[in-house]
């Protein structure tokens, strides 16, 4: 029996040499929409936009058709164009038009290539499309912090209950290198610091802080930064500590243990259930017995517990998961804004200094996750 | 002038259930310059990908495929956050793997939308209800919040919900 089913449709209409009419449908077992949009040659530019809704999710859904003005003037072969509408489009307006509108776009784009070889054929001197095709870089341009940030914040750290052990934030995204993530390292620093935190772990992804800008950064701000690595596999986002390989592509989790093992490391499952007990997919049946059958668990030293991207639901079942298999939990922000930096975060005794005894200490075991914020905040 | 249809595109992607276990979702892409099909096995309650097969009936794109062997490497990656991410980095980006990882994409979210769709289509339509339905949904799953205009802190249904 078909539990599914959604069909998109596109036509694409050249109105003049400047102007391509683009209508899209989609129609699904939720939603009905239909978009027209015109776009010019040979710019691919989204010059204006129309939406509207046949079906809907909920009685708030016509909230999101002024929105999709935001895509006016995008160009579709500009780089990070497609991300640009998930964000922007995705976020504000609905998921499901910046579905269709990506659809539209991108049979624009085989469109315009079939006008433009037409006119080669007919002699007529046309446009070239820009590889139309070209990958767009997801690469992460690492900028490393700048001057500003490191002036910036330079006040005593305050202790955070030492007495207690030392609370890092083990899962931080900088924009330095991180680029979903908006928050300057030096307003992450000031932040953390305010709220008493003892250090931050830099966790960007797929990104290697080089020791000396960390051992820098450490000096400049007086406090606790120390460097990991979130690095994307084909079982999930892995936290990566004391492993300085720089790895620009998907990697199996099996070829990187072999690769983290080598050099002495670390590796943490990211928020192994991001995801997984939201919604109707909640009606799986996934038990914590069933998960921790997942290949991904031989591979890890330890599981992220606590992780504010994700549901409390989703937060104990990686806690029972992790127990039942006698793995250390362990917790941090997974911060992409300053206001995030310290949600959750892990708790050591003894002393971390730098990377190698950041290494050390996990290795040793005697840490655990934490709800900093809430803490501090029944504190106060 | 009449404008001229000159590139027409029909997508279409159903999900299937053949047994408690199994999930079975395919894509079919067909327009001016191309027909490819696709089609994914899912396990649950991981959703992880057991088998896939695709099949490129038309392409303008000149084809040396081994998309077989591409394809087969996404066989153990489950279905969730992210995929997009790990399969494109798992296929590659020429012209045709990016096509398929895109079909890809499109039958996961299509077992995706197979789950949701009971819990959206079960919302109530009185005003009242359906706001309550709405806030507890957002609260079992605070990435909701703000994620759409519907659920932004201007609509009617996150009246009163903190933001996490
Ligand atoms: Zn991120
Ligand atoms: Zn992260």
């Amino acid at each position: 029996m078909l539990t599914f089913s959604r069909n998109k449709l596109v036509s694409i209409y050249r109105k003049d040499d400047r102007i391509l009419l683009v209508r899209g449908i989609l129609e699904d077992d939720i939603y009905g929409m239909e978009m027209d949009i015109s776009i010019s040659m040979p710019d691919l530019e989204i010059v204006s936009i129309q939406g509207k809704w046949t079906r809907m999710e909920n009685s708030e859904c016509p909230r999101a058709v002024p929105f999709l003005q935001e895509a006016v003037g995008f160009r579709l072969l500009e780089d990070g164009f497609r991300q640009r509408v998930k964000k922007i489009v995705g976020r504000k307006s609905c998921r499901h038009f910046a579905n269709i509108l990506l659809e539209c776009c991108d049979a624009a784009e085989d469109a315009a290539e079939v006008i433009r070889a037409e006119g080669e054929k007919e002699g007529k001197g046309t446009f070239t499309l820009q590889n139309s095709l070209e990958e767009e870089k997801e690469a992460v341009i690492a900028t490393g912090p700048d001057k500003d940030d490191l002036d910036r914040s330079m006040a005593k750290p305050v202790k955070g209950g030492s007495a207690e052990g030392l609370v890092i934030d083990l899962h931080v995204h900088t924009s330095e290198a991180s680029p979903c993530s908006s928050a300057p390292l030096g307003d992450l620093v000031t932040k953390a610091r305010r709220i008493g935190l003892d250090g931050i772990c830099l966790t960007d992804h797929n990104h290697v802080w080089d020791p000396r800008t960390l051992a820098e950064l450490r000096e400049r701000h007086d406090f606790l930064i120390l460097g990991g690595n979130e690095i994307a596999t084909d079982q999930g986002d892995m936290l990566v500590f004391g492993f300085d390989e720089d790895i620009n592509e998907i990697m199996r989790l099996d070829k990187l243990k072999k690769k983290v093992v080598k050099t002495g490391g670390f590796i943490i499952a990211a928020h192994p259930f991001r995801g997984f007990l939201t919604f109707g997919i909640g009606q799986l049946g996934l038990t914590p017995e069933k998960a921790m059958e997942r290949p991904l668990f031989k591979h890890v030293d330890a599981v992220e517990v606590l992780n504010s991207k994700v549901s409390d639901k989703e937060n104990r079942f990686s806690s029972q998961v992790a127990e039942g298999l006698d793995l250390p939990g362990t917790g941090g922000s997974d911060a992409h804004e300053v206001e995030e930096v310290g949600v959750y975060a892990t708790r050591f005794s003894g002393v971390i200094t730098n990377e190698e005894e950041l290494v050390e200490a996990l290795k040793g075991g005697n840490y655990s996750p934490l709800a900093f914020r809430a803490e501090i905040g029944a504190k106060e | 002038m009449t404008d001229i249809l000159c590139f027409s595109r029909n997508n279409a992607t159903t999900v299937e259930q053949p047994d408690e276990q199994t999930m079975v979702s395919s894509c079919c892409l067909q327009d001016t310059l191309t027909d490819l099909r696709l089609v994914i096995h899912v396990k649950t309650p991981h959703l992880e990908i057991t088998n896939i097969a695709g099949e490129i009936r038309r392409s303008s794109e000149p084809e040396d495929l081994r998309i077989h062997e591409t394809l087969r490497k996404v066989i153990g990656v489950r279905v969730g956050p992210g995929i997009k991410k790990i399969i494109t980095g798992l296929m590659g980006t020429s012209a045709i793997e990016k096509k398929l990882v895109f079909m890809i994409g499109e039958c996961c979210n299509g077992i995706i939308l197979s789950f949701t769709k009971q819990v959206l289509l079960s919302a109530p339509e009185d005003k009242e209800k359906e706001r309550d339905y709405f806030a507890n949904m957002v609260k079992n799953s605070p990435r909701l919040y703000n994620s759409c205009a519907a659920l932004s802190p201007e609509s009617p249904l996150m009246d009163g919900i903190e933001p996490p």
